[in-house]
């Protein structure tokens, strides 16, 4: 009984450290509310260590592109988070319309984007980390073809 | 006790004096630009800090943007060199120097307080009205180590940052109104 016990600690000692791994990075959390009745609502949070993961499935021709593309922009896109981190939160871009609103804004170490439409609502939050290492693995693959 | 005291008060003054020059660093700037259309029920609000803009301009190479400088061609200066018209001003009392009157426009230029002044009325574009004031500290950045046929922005943008709060740019038409400013809060309200 007490060696059936270790075993479920141990488990749930490993469960907990793997998804604190996992969340390290913070969370990515996209939310799209479409606004016709009965219309889909989705809401996915994910944790953002998975991004820079994802980009080694991506298929390998549209990930070649991609990286020759980024390239030139590396230096550019390295300052800007590099200021990103740095800067406190701040609403960068804000846009309203009589039937369309959109906000672009840095919360706690993220990025923020708010649409508002008559069609739907959108919201994702991705990690400012999470965006850099995601950038980091794209430009290393023109570099080493996966 | 009064050793311990001494002590405590020589601490506590140390620990002043290191934190004295953190509280006092200066606040962090930013560019604000509002544009506003009411007539279609249309803002947009864009702030970006000053110290971010520092780093990334220097990082974009461009057709003419290397290095946060843009190359001026020669053609578009028409024969005019620019910093001895510059020192001109800078050593000149504060004046207007420049009246323009026509049937099309009205355009004053003026030194004040350390500012370049423009105003503009555009009578043929729905009576638009710009006014740009522009620190001397910023126009000198923008010439001081930057080669003849260049404007050093990254410098201008730095010189801004010390420049103090201040209102750069209006635009105003009849339906539409453009703002850019510099402070230190980093909402527009």
């Amino acid at each position: 009984m007490i060696l059936l016990g270790k075993i479920v600690m141990g488990m749930a000692g490993a469960a907990l450290t793997g998804a604190g791994v996992l969340c390290s990075e913070g969370l990515i959390h996209v939310k799209v509310i479409e606004k016709e009745p009965h219309g889909p609502h989705i809401n996915v949070i994910a944790p953002a260590m998975l991004a820079p993961i994802a980009v080694h499935f991506a298929l390998q021709h549209d990930l070649a592109r991609a990286a020759r593309e980024i390239q030139p922009c590396m230096p550019a896109i390295r300052a800007a988070l590099d200021g990103l981190r740095d800067t406190d939160d701040v609403v960068f871009v804000e846009v309203k319309e009589p039937d369309e609103r959109v906000r672009v804004s840095k919360s706690g170490g993220s990025i923020v984007v708010d649409v508002d439409d008559a069609g739907e609502i959108v919201h994702v939050s991705t990690p400012i980390r999470a965006i850099s290492s995601t950038v980091e693995q794209l430009a290393a693959a023109s570099s080493n073809p996966l | 006790m009064r050793e311990t005291m001494t002590v405590l008060c020589l601490l506590a003054a140390g620990a002043m004096a290191v934190a004295g020059p953190a509280v006092a660093a200066p606040a962090e700037k930013y560019l604000h630009v509002n544009v506003e259309d009411p007539t279609k029920g249309e803002s947009v609000n864009v702030n970006v800090t000053l110290s971010m803009a520092e780093k990334i301009l220097p990082a974009i190479n461009n057709h003419n943007l290397h290095d946060g400088k843009v190359l001026i061609h020669n053609t578009e200066l028409n024969g005019v060199d620019v910093r001895a018209l510059l020192d001109a001003v800078r050593t000149a009392p504060d004046n207007e120097f420049v009246a323009v009157k026509d049937k099309d426009s009205d355009v004053h230029v003026a030194k004040a307080n350390g500012n370049i002044i423009v105003h503009v009325i555009d009578k043929k574009n729905k009576e638009q009205k710009v006014d740009v004031t522009v620190p001397l500290k910023v126009v000198d950045a923008l010439f001081e180590t930057a080669k003849n046929d260049e404007l050093d922005i990254a410098a201008a943008l730095r010189a801004l940052s010390d420049a103090g709060d201040i209102l750069l740019v209006t635009v105003q038409d009849s339906s539409q109104k453009v703002r850019v400013w510099v402070d230190s809060r980093n909402t527009q309200d």
